[in-house]
């Protein structure tokens, strides 16, 4: 399986899995700016500085992690030190080493701010604080939706306009069915999910003649 | 409150999401309006920590897990959002195999689209629960406009809005 096959690393520093824990912390203990920032860290460290990820694979991987479940970032994490971990003699190793030192970092501090809140949550200078900073966290939440939305607008503006409304109507249709009646989430986003797999089948096939289907 | 049954609702959130706030919609639905472990307030405060806080941007589920739960609850959180990922290593060797799979990234994709219009509600959903109101709306299109800005840090924007709440009652 090619595709599976890891590029041997040309390196100054061969890896072991407590390198790649080491390596992993590092990024976590700098991963500020969220999931861009954080991918171009994990880059500039596993490709650039170690050379134990080729960037062909790292952009392959990244690609594979945006069409599978869960948060993109972890899943770049597992596949990554998965592989580098299969390298060092144990990839089940590797994935838990690479998580672990992602996480650990931020996961502390998150519990910490949570923690230090918890105490001073019900001072009237926090509950007035508060009253300002929800809504102005739903303001960078409709912003958030926004930069989830574009790039999905964007791709489907490339394959044509029956794409761009057919998304459009589900961006739109999601949001007003739930309002509406209110449905177990499940079901409106697996609704979406079906919706989207019947457009993505009939758009392939009438783009492929009949006689021509891959085998 | 089940610890358990919490586990398996943030695990089944993040299965079918894929980033850090797409779990927010099912989860606001499993947790508040059908069980009442947590309250809005409480999501809208971990969402605030999350935001401030380094890291993946999931993380403020563990935040949540905190205050609905306590360390517990926050382990548990972590370790819920750490196993959907884990199915990549089937799904990519699957994936290297075929060539052509227009049904799974159209699924993917119209649930991606999905998510983004049930969490759009969600969120103006949760700034009922402050209020609808002049000053609520002003702050909420500021910190947008903010942060669409890309200059200004998200931690300056919570912190003017902090300092905005407790100044200007």
């Amino acid at each position: 399986m090619s595709a599976d096959t890891p590029s041997t690393p040309s390196v100054l520093l061969p890896p072991t899995l407590w390198r790649l824990f080491g390596a992993w912390l590092l990024i976590g203990c700098q991963s500020f700016g969220g999931g861009a920032a954080t991918l171009a860290l994990i880059n500039r460290s596993l490709v650039e500085k170690l050379g134990w990820v080729s960037e062909e694979e790292f952009a392959r991987d990244w690609a594979i992690c945006q069409v599978t479940p869960g948060i993109n970032l972890l899943a770049f994490t597992v596949r990554l030190g998965g592989r580098i971990g299969g390298i060092c003699g144990s990839a089940a190793a590797g994935v838990v080493l690479s998580l672990l030192g992602l996480l650990l970092p931020s996961v502390a501090i998150t519990i910490g701010i949570t923690s230090a809140y918890t105490r001073i949550a019900a001072s009237p200078a926090v509950q007035s604080a508060l009253r300002a900073v929800i809504p102005a966290t739903v303001g960078l939440g409709l912003l958030t939706a926004w930069t989830m939305a574009r790039p999905l607008l964007k791709t489907s503006r490339q394959e044509g306009k029956a794409s761009t409304v057919f998304t459009l109507a589900i961006l739109a249709g999601a949001g007003i069915a739930f309002f509406v009646f209110q449905p177990p989430v499940l079901v409106v986003l697996i609704l979406g999910g079906v919706l989207g797999m019947v457009f993505s089948v009939i758009r392939a096939q009438r783009r492929e003649p009949e006689g021509e289907q891959t085998p | 409150m089940n610890s358990l049954e919490f586990f398996l609702l943030v695990l089944r959130a993040s299965l079918l999401s894929t980033s850090g706030t797409g779990n927010l919609p099912a989860l606001r639905s499993d947790l508040v309006a059908a069980r009442g472990w947590t309250t809005d307030h409480q999501i809208a405060e971990a969402l605030a920590i999350g935001q401030v806080s380094p890291g993946p941007s999931g993380l403020w589920v563990v935040s949540l897990g905190y205050l609905t739960d306590g360390m517990r609850g926050a382990l548990l959180a972590v370790v819920a959002i750490c196993l959907p990922p884990l199915l990549v290593i089937p799904l990519g060797r699957i994936y290297a195999r075929t060539k052509h799979h227009p049904a799974v990234e159209g699924f993917v994709r119209g649930l991606g689209t999905a998510v983004v219009g049930v969490f759009a509600v969600v969120m103006l959903n949760l700034l009922g629960k402050v209020g609808v109101n002049v000053r609520t709306v002003l702050i909420a299109l500021i910190a947008l406009g903010l942060g669409a800005s890309r200059r200004v840090p998200i931690l300056v924007i919570l912190a003017l809005a902090a300092a905005f709440g407790i100044l200007v009652r």
